[in-house]
């Protein structure tokens, strides 16, 4: 990394001498973007995100929710300037590595250090011209040996593991690049059916967004949930059936938490369940189910259930239905255990509350987000360069003849302890 | 009181006794404290480790087995297990003695904390159905793991401003120690990160929420980033970088403890 350092100073390709990149690829910018990152970061665990106004209002003065809106804190990760400080740091991070990958390959040409320097270091020994096939074969096979100059050869071991900064660079990048990728051309969406029931689309996650349209319908066919003796929920599971516009099954499976079921890049998760009710009625002799706020239109005038109560005056449960009396709204309350309140004949039409049935609804998360190969292969990356740069050491064993003595000295790019130690073994009991 | 909470109760007496072993030498400097406080180090690992396998193997017999790695007072267990598994690996690489001294106190706080304290839940609960993968595991142990490296580097940071002598270690030993516990913290935390991102992938249906955990950890990641690019690029040294070490492990404190209770998200499970 001292490359960037030696960098700063002016040397370089010709590019880095115009002042604008040479400001795009310092560390300094780096370290400034990763900072405010960072603060920016902070701030948004701080303060509440995506919350309504009046939730705002109740905790800050008017004054500092105005100052919340203007920059954006009320949803930090998606404001103009945060996306700004990830493009930056992003421009800086591929201008760096390109420059660092530049530097290497041109590295071929290599000088040899200061052997002296080095010998009185502790990393190197100086011993009769007759020792060096001893030598040799102490540094081992592990090591590659090149001619450098005339009298100097060199052992070299581990050169990838000065790759390792690049490949996580590289992996940062792509974990950007599929973020970016997602937030652009993915989707969140939230979906609630209960057993039998079926959807082609689904109200999206992000405020202000129309409902998602799959393409497909999805279906469930069975939901169920088992608890643990303290009441806890064990496992929920629904299972699903993807079908066509004409109803046959393209695919079918159970998701469980942890477990999603993908169809055409669209990811189902169970991520919740609940319960809700199924009200029967007998409108104009034909029998319909409905759910809370769902409409019945084939009727003379159209009505919805708006309430429903566990136990009203006494009397048993009830619904409250709502309808339209031209212009006005009316509601009417129906109870089911009592016989002259469960039917009534609103504008003409016999309705008669049936059946109040308890059942649970299957929560899922429905997403799509094309960038999660880019991402995931970023963090199989990052590992690798991590482990690479870190881990592995690239070293360097000099061998110098002069008239009737050779050095033998070396580098290690880590661990320099160890490498000193094993230049010790090399030189051990050698006159 | 079960085996599991009596070997627990057991190995945080050791810690303590480790703690005045410690002392002990400091006073003394007799060099057969030192190998003394080592196997009763060595000693106090098995202990605890014996204590979580107890405690594993009774949620079996309770019905709802899993790895004791799902809550609150399980996590502070295990951290402080880690510090000492993560004393033990680097004590090859010559370790000092006032390291483990600090390192045994904070494990002995840790886990007088999670025995004593009346807001820590000790009881065996089930696992809720998002905790049921296998991605837990991998992803609590790089976690903590990760933290017991910045502990050590906090100790480095924290004993840079103290003068060199006969228990304090020079001031380059205290910077290579910290060097690499940064080295082996950051990679635990870059895993630690991406296998939860991997898990949240499958089990919420986004690897990054921005959850309140999340945030910290990546804040963290940051901050450790910075430390070993201004360490590389900058080249600095010193006093700086211990300040920084000091500043990165507030942040791991936050990540760990304050979210849990500042902050509500995703991860509410752990308090």
């Amino acid at each position: 990394m001292t490359v960037i350092k030696s960098s700063k100073k002016g040397g370089g390709p010709v590019f880095r001498g115009i002042p604008a990149f040479r400001f795009l690829t310092s560390v300094r910018l780096t370290i400034t973007t990763l900072s405010l990152i960072a603060a920016t970061s902070i701030v948004g665990s701080l303060v509440e995100q995506g919350a309504s106004e009046e939730e705002y209002l109740s905790h800050y003065s008017e004054r500092a929710y105005h100052f919340i809106k203007l920059f954006g804190l009320d949803d930090a990760y998606h404001s103009p300037w945060f996306y700004f400080l990830v493009v930056i740091f992003a421009i800086n991070l591929f201008l760096c590595t390109v420059h660092r990958l530049k530097r290497l390959s041109a590295a071929k040409g290599r000088q040899v250090p200061d052997l002296a320097a080095l010998v009185s270091s502790g990393a190197g020994f100086i011993t009769g011209s007759a020792n060096k096939s001893e030598v040799v074969r102490r540094i081992g096979p592990a090591y590659k040996r090149e001619r450098v100059t005339e009298t100097t050869e060199v052992f070299e071991k581990g050169r990838f593991s000065r790759y390792g900064v690049i490949i996580i660079h590289t992996s940062v990048l792509m974990v950007l690049i599929g973020g970016l990728v997602g937030n652009i051309s993915g989707f969140k969406a939230y979906l609630a059916l209960r057993p039998g029931e079926g959807a082609s689309a689904a109200e999206s996650r992000t405020p202000g967004r129309s409902a998602v349209v799959f393409g497909f319908a999805v279906k469930c066919t069975d939901f169920r949930v088992s608890m643990y003796p303290s009441g806890q929920p064990k496992e929920y599971a629904s299972d699903i059936e993807i079908l066509d516009e004409k109803g046959n099954v393209l695919k079918r499976g159970r998701i469980r938490v942890n477990e999603p079921l993908s169809y055409k890049g669209i990811y189902f998760y169970q991520s919740s369940y609940g319960r809700s009710n199924v009200y029967t009625f007998k409108a104009d002799g034909r029998t319909v189910d409905i759910g809370d706020r769902e409409i019945v239109r084939d009727t003379k005038v159209p009505f919805m259930v708006v309430r429903y109560a566990e136990d009203v005056h006494n009397f048993g449960p009830g619904v409250m239905v709502a309808y339209m009396d031209g212009d006005e709204p009316k509601t009417l309350w129906f109870l089911k255990n009592v016989e002259k309140m469960r039917k009534h004949v609103v504008k003409g039409s016999r309705i008669a509350l049936e059946n109040i049935n308890g059942q649970y609804y299957t929560g899922l998360e429905v997403s799509r987000d094309p960038g999660v190969p880019a991402v995931l292969c970023g963090f199989v990356m990052m590992l690798i360069g991590l482990y690479t740069n870190f881990f592995t050491s690239y070293r360097r064993i000099y061998v110098a003849h002069g008239t009737d003595a050779i050095i033998v000295a070396g580098i290690a790019s880590r661990n320099k302890e160890g490498f000193i130690e094993d230049m010790k073994r090399i030189g051990e009991g050698l006159p | 009181m079960t085996t599991d909470h009596a070997l627990l109760g057991l190995a945080t007496i050791m810690y303590l006794g480790l703690f005045f072993v410690h002392i002990l030498y400091f006073t003394w400097q007799k060099k057969a404290l030192l190998s003394f406080a080592q196997y009763a180090l060595y000693g106090t690992v098995i202990v605890q480790a014996a204590g979580m396998a107890m405690r594993w193997a009774l949620s079996y017999r309770l019905g709802i087995g899993h790895v004791p790695l799902s809550n609150y007072y399980e996590s502070l267990i295990f951290f402080s297990w880690s510090i000492s598994v993560f004393m033990i690996c680097m004590r090859k690489r010559s370790l000092y003695p006032v390291i483990t001294f600090i390192a045994a106190g904070i494990s002995l706080l840790l886990m007088a904390y999670a025995s004593l304290s009346s807001g820590v839940e000790k009881g065996i609960q089930p696992l809720i159905p998002a905790l049921q993968s296998n991605w837990l595991h991998i992803h609590v142990i790089t976690c903590f793991l990760g933290y017991a490296a910045f502990v050590v580097s906090f100790i480095c940071g924290v004993l840079y401003f103290f003068r060199p002598g006969k228990i304090v270690p020079t001031r380059e030993s205290l910077e290579s120690i910290n060097y690499r516990s940064i080295i082996i913290g950051f990679s635990m935390l870059t895993s630690g990160i991406l296998t939860g991102a991997v898990w949240a992938h499958f089990a919420w249906g986004s690897y990054w929420s921005w959850d309140p955990k999340e945030t910290w950890s990546l804040i963290t990641w940051i901050i450790y980033a910075l430390v070993l690019h201004l360490r590389f690029t900058g080249g600095l040294k010193g006093r700086r970088i211990a300040i920084l070490s000091i500043a990165g492990f507030a942040s791991v404190i936050m990540t760990y403890f304050g979210v849990n209770f500042f902050l509500v998200g995703l991860h509410s499970y752990a308090t």
